[in-house]
């Protein structure tokens, strides 16, 4: 757990202002009955200022003062409870419990594993010196998944291919059902084939797509692994599923667009 | 780090809002009035830990810290001051912590003004109403968390869209929500009440005014997005039928046909069953346009598939809402059985035909919106529902209401006979078909605009006769009273200009040449060029465009073409506004030898569509400052 000492402090002011009020609490402001009285007693006042402007006629002014006092009538109840002393401190106790433990709880399910330094946010780390933290980070959290999928990112980045997808490998073995996994390994293992979309590079493809058919990026890769075999009829069907689906502004539909009418082209052809 | 201590505080509020949920009720139901009072306290702790969240995301916008991936998402170092601080709202999960913030706002309000509303009452309420701050406070922390940190920052972050890269961005939005969101204070008292099973005269009472303040913001809101589309993109048009202006727009009828109802339940004790349904109706509108923009369903409904997540949240979130409500509903509908009855022709008649008018509007919209999504969704093809549909729809069903809005407020109450009425309008009657045949002689010939202006003339001289009534009357002239006078004349000035705008604005598509000249509606637009121009985060042109009237100079008008660092282009009108007219230019694109494709438009009365809009706010906001809610309660 992150920065523990400013969420205690967090939870004991909240803890700190609910005890105030449970150990000195807000009186009532009214009951239900003073109030309905009030309104209905109001209502009254205004249907003798109707009458006077002649907004409603002098026959109906009986039959509408006598709603009015059967309304009132059976919005009064007889049965006044007493109110219920408390002891505060259990109550406060309990508040305390709640608070520290659900709030702490699910915020350690919630919070990222590492918090980039003031440093790092001034001053860009290379990607060498990235990778390095990355490694150390992994060291001591070896089954963070976002942590190897960035290392594999980052390798590839840097041009180290086999240690891109043994980072690739690691992460998948923990969440086998990330697409973006999935398909950031695929291409890792295309570079190393020479750009060839094959073999355990296709099967990645085709658990991606079994996964959700409806994705963009995995539609665009099935088609390229396609194209490749030669189905060019199935690639076609691939990108134009994936242009239906992406906005008309989206950043990559220059691409499959490109990529699309490369293939149409070759059919021509 | 601040980021941390942000989302921590997010996680802290919705740990709060459990607890609201769970104490105050046990102080309700065991009569432990020290634990239901907790819940003002409660509120006030989860309003200002939300607070904290908001602003804390916000520092980071303004201080550039791209290690949060909203904000590297959305905003970048280049960005204008103003602009960033409201990009924390430009895309989804800053929206909705925008949505969670102004119902906090609203429900420390509540709690804090609410010293003549009984304690129990109010106490269930701000129960209710935490209950709807932890769902969405749940949606926020588990599918769309804006402080979700990038593993590695980038040194740059994106370009908010440069459509939201304007001061519309920084004002419609938070209204458009305080309306929305305001939608789920009625919501809560009526739900309150039907749990409590206390449907009574203090409910009633003290959910109008808020239902009024919600619904001015609404309309705020709304105005403000019609005035921003008008101006920000290019094309002159005030109002799109767009799905996500509707999406804003039902809401908005069914808040009307609510306070109208509410105030048949306050003043005769009737309705109260619809005045409950319109309670429930709104905020479940309200809750299904938060749905059907934040799902991407619009987009495409396979956008839904594809990130199923959220959407399904807000869906089952929406069935949790209105299923809960209408058990509730039908659970307590016999004690909101009580025979008030009135007569064919009355007041409460008038505003039953409202209503109705108002509920039937609001279906043909939901309809127009949702046949194509349902249409996709069965595989049946794409089509899209436009303007001519809503417009064939639409404008047939308001039009019986606008008439009816100048007769009812004459009608008494409960019964009234034919031939007062008659005779009380007939001098009315004389005046609108006069004045509308003079129109007819000396303005124009255009039907549409002559039906506007009959409806105009009716409503005024409706509002004048019932104003020197009022007066003569020597009655006090009450808030409520002045509030539907501005309303019901915002609706008329509403009319008049959508009408002679839509029918009698002029619009041209031309190149033009330097030193070339066109005339529309006796306005002479000559072009004198571009010159380019770059500010910190775009370049672009500008055009020069003097117009002349009668060869006297009235306008210098500067449109611009500007092209965002993602090379994305944008127009940016120039307008020469007046109460009377709008001269609007905007520029096309470049087309050699000092040519442009330049559109000019003039555009009569278009102001009055946004007055008529403020001033149906103002009344609202005048109606819920009437005397009756300050009433002094003695225990």
């Amino acid at each position: 757990m992150i920065l523990a000492w400013q969420f205690i402090i967090m939870i004991a002011l909240s803890c700190a202002f609910f005890a105030w009020f449970l150990f000195r609490p807000i009186n009532e402001s009214l009951s239900g009955e003073d109030s309905n009285i009030t309104i209905n007693k109001q209502r009254h006042d205004e249907l003798k200022s109707d009458i006077n402007q002649d907004l409603i006629a002098d026959d109906q002014y009986q039959a509408a003062e006598s709603e009015i006092i059967s309304t009132l009538a059976t919005e009064l109840r007889a049965d006044q409870k007493e109110s219920i002393a408390i002891k505060p401190l259990p109550w406060t106790l309990a508040i305390i419990l709640i608070l520290s433990i659900l709030s702490l709880g699910i915020y350690s399910q919630l919070a990222p594993k590492m918090i980039p330094s003031e440093n790092s946010l001034s001053e860009p780390m290379s990607m060498s010196d990235s990778i390095e933290r990355l490694q150390s980070f992994i060291e001591e959290n070896p089954s963070d998944f976002q942590a190897l999928k960035m290392l594999g990112l980052a390798q590839i980045g840097i041009g180290n291919v086999n240690e891109s997808i043994k980072a690739f490998e690691s992460a998948y073995l923990i969440n086998s059902k990330d697409i973006d996994l999935l398909l950031q390994f695929a291409s890792a293992i295309a570079a190393s084939q020479d750009g060839q979309f094959d073999g355990k590079s296709k099967v990645l493809i085709d658990e991606a797509l079994s996964l959700d058919s409806q994705s963009i990026q995995v539609l665009y890769f099935s088609g390229i692994v396609s194209a490749h075999e030669g189905n060019l009829n199935d690639a076609i069907e691939f990108w134009e599923k994936a242009l239906y689906l992406m906005s008309n502004d989206h950043p990559d539909r220059n691409i499959i667009e490109e990529a699309l009418g490369t293939v149409l082209n070759l059919q021509v052809k | 780090m601040l980021i941390e201590v942000g989302h921590f505080a997010l996680v802290l509020a919705l740990i709060i809002s459990v607890v609201l949920i769970v104490i105050p009720s046990i102080g309700l139901y065991q009569n432990k009035i020290s634990l239901a009072q907790l819940a003002k306290p409660l509120v006030w702790a989860q309003g200002f830990w939300i607070a904290v969240a908001f602003f804390v995301l916000m520092s980071a916008f303004l201080s550039n810290d791209f290690s949060v991936k909203y904000v590297a998402d959305n905003s970048n170092t280049q960005l204008p001051l103003l602009y960033k601080a409201s990009a924390v709202w430009g895309s989804h999960e800053g929206s909705l912590l925008l949505w969670v913030f102004v119902l906090s706002l609203w429900t420390v309000a509540v709690s804090i003004f609410s010293k003549r509303i009984p304690s129990d009452l109010i106490n269930q309420t701000l129960i209710v109403l935490g209950a709807i701050s932890f769902g969405f406070l749940l949606f926020l922390l588990f599918t769309s968390n804006p402080f979700e940190r990038l593993m590695m920052s980038p040194l740059e972050g994106r370009e908010l869209n440069p459509l939201l890269q304007d001061f519309g961005l920084a004002v419609h939005p938070p209204m458009l929500y305080m309306g929305y969101v305001g939608l789920a204070i009625p919501f809560a008292f009526v739900l309150s009440a039907l749990i409590r099973g206390q449907l009574d005269s203090t409910w009633i009472r003290w959910t109008r005014p808020w239902a009024l303040v919600s619904w001015s913001f609404l309309t705020i809101g709304i105005t403000l997005g019609s005035w921003w589309a008008y101006y920000e993109l290019g094309w002159g048009g005030w109002w799109f039928w767009d799905p996500v202006e509707n999406a804003s727009f039902m809401p908005w009828l069914v808040a009307t046909a609510l306070v109208h109802s509410l105030s048949v339940s306050e003043k005769r004790g009737a309705f109260k069953q619809w005045t409950v349904l319109l309670a429930i109706g709104g905020f479940s509108l309200s809750l299904l346009g938060t749905f059907l923009v934040r799902s991407g369903v619009l987009t495409s409904v396979h956008a839904f598939a594809t990130d199923p997540t959220r959407g399904l949240f807000i869906l089952i979130f929406l069935f949790v809402v209105i299923g809960g409500s209408l058990v509730l509903y039908t659970w307590r509908s016999s004690l909101l059985q009580q025979s008030n009855p009135f007569s064919l022709l009355s007041r409460e008649t008038g505003l039953l035909i409202n209503n109705i008018l108002l509920v039937t509007a609001m279906l043909s919209v939901l309809l127009g919106t949702l046949y194509p999504l349902i249409l996709d969704t069965l595989n049946l093809g794409k089509i899209s529902v436009g303007a001519p549909y809503f417009n064939a729809v639409f404008v047939p069903i308001m039009i019986p209401g606008v008439i009816a809005l100048a007769v009812f407020p004459y009608v008494r109450w409960k019964k009234d006979s034919l031939s007062r009425v008659f005779n009380l309008l007939r001098f009315e009657w004389i005046c609108v078909v006069l004045l509308t045949f003079l129109s007819w002689v000396f303005i124009t010939d255009n039907v549409f605009v002559l039906v506007a202006v009959g409806l105009f003339i009716w409503v005024v001289n409706h509002v004048l006769v019932l104003f020197i009534k009022r007066l003569r009357s020597k009655a006090k002239l009450s808030m409520s009273f002045i509030g539907m006078i501005i309303a019901h004349l915002g609706i008329a000035v509403f009319v008049l200009g959508a009408t002679v705008t839509t029918q009698l604005g002029i619009e041209k598509d031309i190149k033009m040449n330097i030193g070339e000249t066109q005339t529309i509606a006796g306005h002479d637009f000559v072009f004198n060029g571009v010159i380019p121009h770059s500010k910190e985060n775009y370049s672009g042109f500008i055009g020069d465009i003097s117009v002349f009237k009668n060869t006297k100079k009235v306008a210098q008008l500067s449109p611009e073409k500007r092209y965002y660092q993602t090379g994305m282009p944008m127009t940016e009108a120039s307008i020469d506004p007046s109460i009377t007219r709008d001269l609007y230019v905007a520029l096309g694109e470049g087309l050699g030898g000092g040519a442009w494709s330049v559109r000019i438009y003039y555009k009569p009365l278009v102001r009055w569509i946004w007055l008529g809009g403020l001033m149906i706010a103002l009344g609202a906001l005048f109606a819920a400052i009437d005397r009756r809610y300050f009433l002094r309660v003695k225990s």
